[in-house]
Order: C-alpha cells, then sequence, then structure tokens
C-alpha cells in the first residue's frame, strides 16, 4: 500500500450545534479517483469541503480533528488558505463560469497568483488548460467569446479547465455532472479517467454507477459516519457492511 | 436479504425469470427420467416426443437468457443484485447442457433396444439417473431457497456419482475382455454412464451457483 496524499483522522464537523461528521478516519491514495457516496445529508460533500476547507465559509461550521494533503496538515497555522485552495481545486455541480470570455475564464487563476511572466505563456498556458479539459479543439476559434455562452458540458469542462489551470494536486468534484445529459456525462468521465494520471481526485456522486465507472476506491457515508471504504469493485460487487449493500441495490435499510 | 426494495418492480421481474428457471429445471429432470426409462424400455415415440421436448427447453433457455438480460439493463442492478440477476443466465446454461445430455441418451437407446449390456450395468446406470435427478431436485430447491448448506450437500453427493462411473467403467473393460462380441454395446454403456457423470458435474455448478449468489465467493471443492 502506498502512502496516502490525503488522510483524514477523527474528523468531525459541527454546523452550530449539530453535527454533521463523526470521526472520520479515511486514506485517499494520490492520483487514483476517489468516489464518495451515500444518501442525502450523509456528510459526503461536508467532508469534501473539508478538503479544501471550504467549510471555514460557512461561519457555524467547525472541524475537529487532522486533515493532511502530502504529509501538511491543511490547519496549520502557516498555512496559506488561498494558497491550499489552488492546491486543491473545485469543480462544482453546476457549471458556474465567470460572467468573462473563454479566454479569461481560464487565464483568471493564473492572473491572481501570478503564475506565468508574459502574455505568451499565459495564452500558452490557458491552451494547455483547455486541451488538458478536452475542450480546446471546440473553442479554439472563439477564446474572446463569453464562457457562459457554451452548453452545459462544455461549461463544465471550462470549469475544469479553470481549476487545472493553476495546477492543483488535488481536484474536489461535487457532483460534476448532475446537470449534464448522458453524452456530456461520458465525455466528463472519460476526461476525469484522463485527468487522474496527474491528479488525485475525490468525487461526490448520487449515481452509483457513475462512481462503478470512474472511480477506483468508493467510501460510503451514512448519517455522518464512514460506513466503508474499499475498491470500487469490491464495494460494488461484495460490500463487507450490509448498509452499503442496501443502499446500493436500493432496499430500505 | 430481509430489506426490500425500494422499487418493488425488480423482486417481481426476478421473481418471474426464478419461476422459470425452476420450471425449466423440473422440464430437464423430467427428461432425465424419460431417457433411462427409454433405456430399459425402449419406446420410439417416447424418444422422438423427448427430441421434441429438448426443443422447447432450449427454447426457455433463450427466453430466460432475454429476460434476465432485459432485467439488468433496465434496472442496472449491483452487488447481491447482480448476482441473482446473472444467476438465471449461468443456471440455465447448465440446465440447457444437461436437457442435451438426456436427449443423447435417449438417442443412444435406439442402439441398444435390448438395454445397457448386462443387468449389474443397467443397475449402475439406474442408480446414477436416480441419484443425479435427486441432486437436480435438491439444486433447484437450493436455488430457490438460497440454501447454501444443501449446495454444499450436494457437491458432496456427486463423488457418489463419479464412484459409479468408475466402477461401470471397470465392469465394462472386463466384460469387453471376457465377451468381446458384445464391445461396442459396453462402449455404448461406458459413455452412457459417462454422460451422467456429467450431469452431476452440470448440478454441481449450478450448487456453485447458488454459493456464489449467497456470499459473492466460489464454493470451494469437496475434502
Amino acid at each position: 500500500m502506498e502512502h496516502p496524499f490525503i488522510t483524514a483522522r477523527d474528523v468531525d464537523v459541527f454546523y452550530g450545534d449539530k453535527q454533521a461528521l463523526f470521526g472520520i478516519d479515511l486514506d485517499i491514495q494520490a492520483k487514483e479517483v476517489t468516489a464518495l457516496i451515500g444518501p442525502s445529508g450523509c456528510g459526503k460533500s461536508t467532508f469534501l469541503r473539508a478538503i479544501n476547507r471550504m467549510n471555514d465559509l460557512i461561519p457555524i461550521c467547525r472541524m475537529t480533528g487532522q486533515l493532511e494533503i502530502g504529509g501538511q496538515d491543511i490547519h496549520a497555522p502557516a498555512v496559506d488558505v488561498v494558497a491550499l485552495r489552488a492546491q486543491v481545486g473545485m469543480v462544482f455541480q453546476k457549471p458556474n463560469p465567470f460572467p468573462k470570455s473563454i479566454f479569461e475564464n481560464v487565464a483568471y487563476g493564473l492572473r491572481i497568483h501570478k503564475m506565468t511572466s508574459n502574455k505568451t505563456e499565459l495564452a500558452d498556458r490557458v491552451e494547455w488548460s483547455l486541451k488538458s479539459a478536452g475542450l480546446w479543439d471546440e473553442v479554439a476559434d472563439r477564446l474572446d467569446e463569453p464562457g457562459n455562452g457554451l452548453s452545459g458540458g462544455q461549461q463544465q469542462r471550462l470549469c475544469i479547465a479553470r481549476t487545472i489551470a493553476v495546477q492543483p494536486k488535488v481536484i474536489l468534484m461535487d457532483e460534476p455532472c448532475s446537470a449534464l445529459d448522458p453524452i456530456a456525462t461520458a465525455v466528463i468521465e472519460e476526461l476525469i479517467d484522463g485527468l487522474r494520471k496527474d491528479y488525485t481526485i475525490v468525487i461526490v456522486t448520487h449515481s452509483m454507477q457513475q462512481a462503478a465507472r470512474i472511480s477506483q476506491k468508493t467510501a460510503f457515508f451514512h448519517l455522518g459516519k464512514l460506513i466503508e471504504v474499499g475498491d470500487t469493485e469490491t464495494v460494488f460487487t461484495n460490500p463487507t457492511q450490509e448498509q452499503t449493500q442496501n443502499y446500493i441495490t436500493g432496499r430500505i435499510g | 436479504m430481509s430489506n426490500e426494495h425500494i422499487v418493488a418492480g425488480f423482486d417481481q421481474d426476478l421473481a418471474k425469470i426464478k419461476a422459470q428457471v425452476l420450471s425449466m429445471g423440473e422440464a430437464v429432470n423430467q427428461q432425465i427420467q424419460k431417457a433411462t426409462e427409454a433405456l430399459a424400455n425402449f419406446d420410439a415415440e417416447a424418444v422422438d416426443l423427448l427430441i421434441t421436448t429438448d426443443r422447447r427447453i432450449n427454447g426457455m433457455h433463450k427466453d430466460i437468457h432475454s429476460r434476465a438480460e432485459s432485467l439488468i439493463a433496465r434496472r442496472q442492478p449491483m452487488a447481491l443484485d447482480l448476482r441473482q440477476a446473472l444467476a438465471p443466465v449461468n443456471i440455465a446454461g447448465e440446465l440447457e447442457r444437461i436437457g442435451d445430455h438426456a436427449k443423447s441418451t435417449a438417442k443412444r437407446s435406439r442402439k441398444l433396444v435390448d438395454g445397457p449390456s448386462g443387468v449389474a450395468a443397467m443397475d449402475i446406470i439406474a442408480e446414477m439417473s436416480t441419484l443425479t435427478q435427486s441432486m437436480l431436485r435438491q439444486v433447484l430447491s437450493a436455488y430457490d431457497n438460497v440454501d447454501i448448506d444443501l449446495a454444499a450437500e450436494i457437491r458432496d453427493r456427486d463423488q457418489k456419482v463419479d464412484k459409479l462411473n468408475k466402477a461401470l467403467f471397470k465392469l465394462a473393460l472386463d466384460a469387453i475382455a471376457t465377451a468381446p462380441d458384445k464391445a461396442e454395446a459396453f462402449i455404448h454403456t461406458i459413455l452412457l454412464a459417462r454422460t451422467f457423470e456429467r450431469v452431476g458435474d452440470h448440478v454441481v455448478n449450478i450448487a456453485r451457483h447458488v454459493h456464489q449468489i449467497a456470499t459473492g465467493e466460489d464454493l470451494k471443492a469437496s475434502e
């Protein structure tokens, strides 16, 4: 077993008095896709948002326990949250391009993080990102058109291009295909499979077929607890926990 | 698994397919019985009817296959459900092969109108037939009730079938040595025993599928 890239130890998350996560211990391997599944309210999105400290934006939300990425405690005083979020990018359920051109959507992060030194380098980086997100061929001749004029699937790939432009180590995805049709979904799934060569990907999905198709590891959450984590093939063919079996087979548990 | 599915349609569709498999199994068992009767008392009409029935059994196999395919495509089952949805395809496949063995036994009876050579040989064949029919009935019950203990018992009972096959082989070899003019009839007898030995193996394969449904794992070979 390789050393995990992300480790969660005894992670509790509270929204005010309400506890949303209970003692989560989870290891996430580098350059694999880990799917988080479970019914609504099970805490999977809360856990996902804990990985890049997005929960910090919710005033009543607090976390205890330890979360490390690449051996670094993400709550250590020296950690710059903005830099952390560049290292741990996020793609949301609904494509959310900025009200800017296609080019500027991808260039935005590069500019604010001052990651390129001249216009040529910036343009090269934007092109590389759009190519990596499988969007370049569809937008190369209209980079100055608004990003939100693209189709839903293209917008989501634009958001992925924007995320990978700043060369994160981890990409978090919160139901990235739930607003897309099956063909656009297939394109994104194929893209995710290609991206895992270079990135550690954690994806929350309500589609168990999607989790089964694209992930190497699957973690099942229920009522704020991690019930089971394992190789995706095992979880979807012969899970060890009855609660997991009940959930994935659509039984009343 | 005591919990019910939220979508009841899966259970209903699966129950229909399972009922078809059980009905196919019953039809196949009757074929073995009739084929064995034809060996003891040759009846040309009964053999023709048995061959026609085998075509109907092949049709049942195709129907089960297509229903299971439709169930998997529409419901996209996972884990235990997937194993339950795949099992009818595998089990019906084994039953179809058993049906073929019954047919070949019936056809061979045409060449042995006086019955298999020698009373002792016929006794062994009859015992193999009775044993495999009993095992087949048991395995259908094990499938119906997802009974893995019964599945393991059936696997062990097959050793008796194998022993009878070996006993008949030895008996036939000795008989050929003493009466070479009856060699052809005894070779047919050896092939008949081999057929029932194969039926036993298919029944054990079904027992393995039952174990696999319940546990997701292979049924180990007998100790």
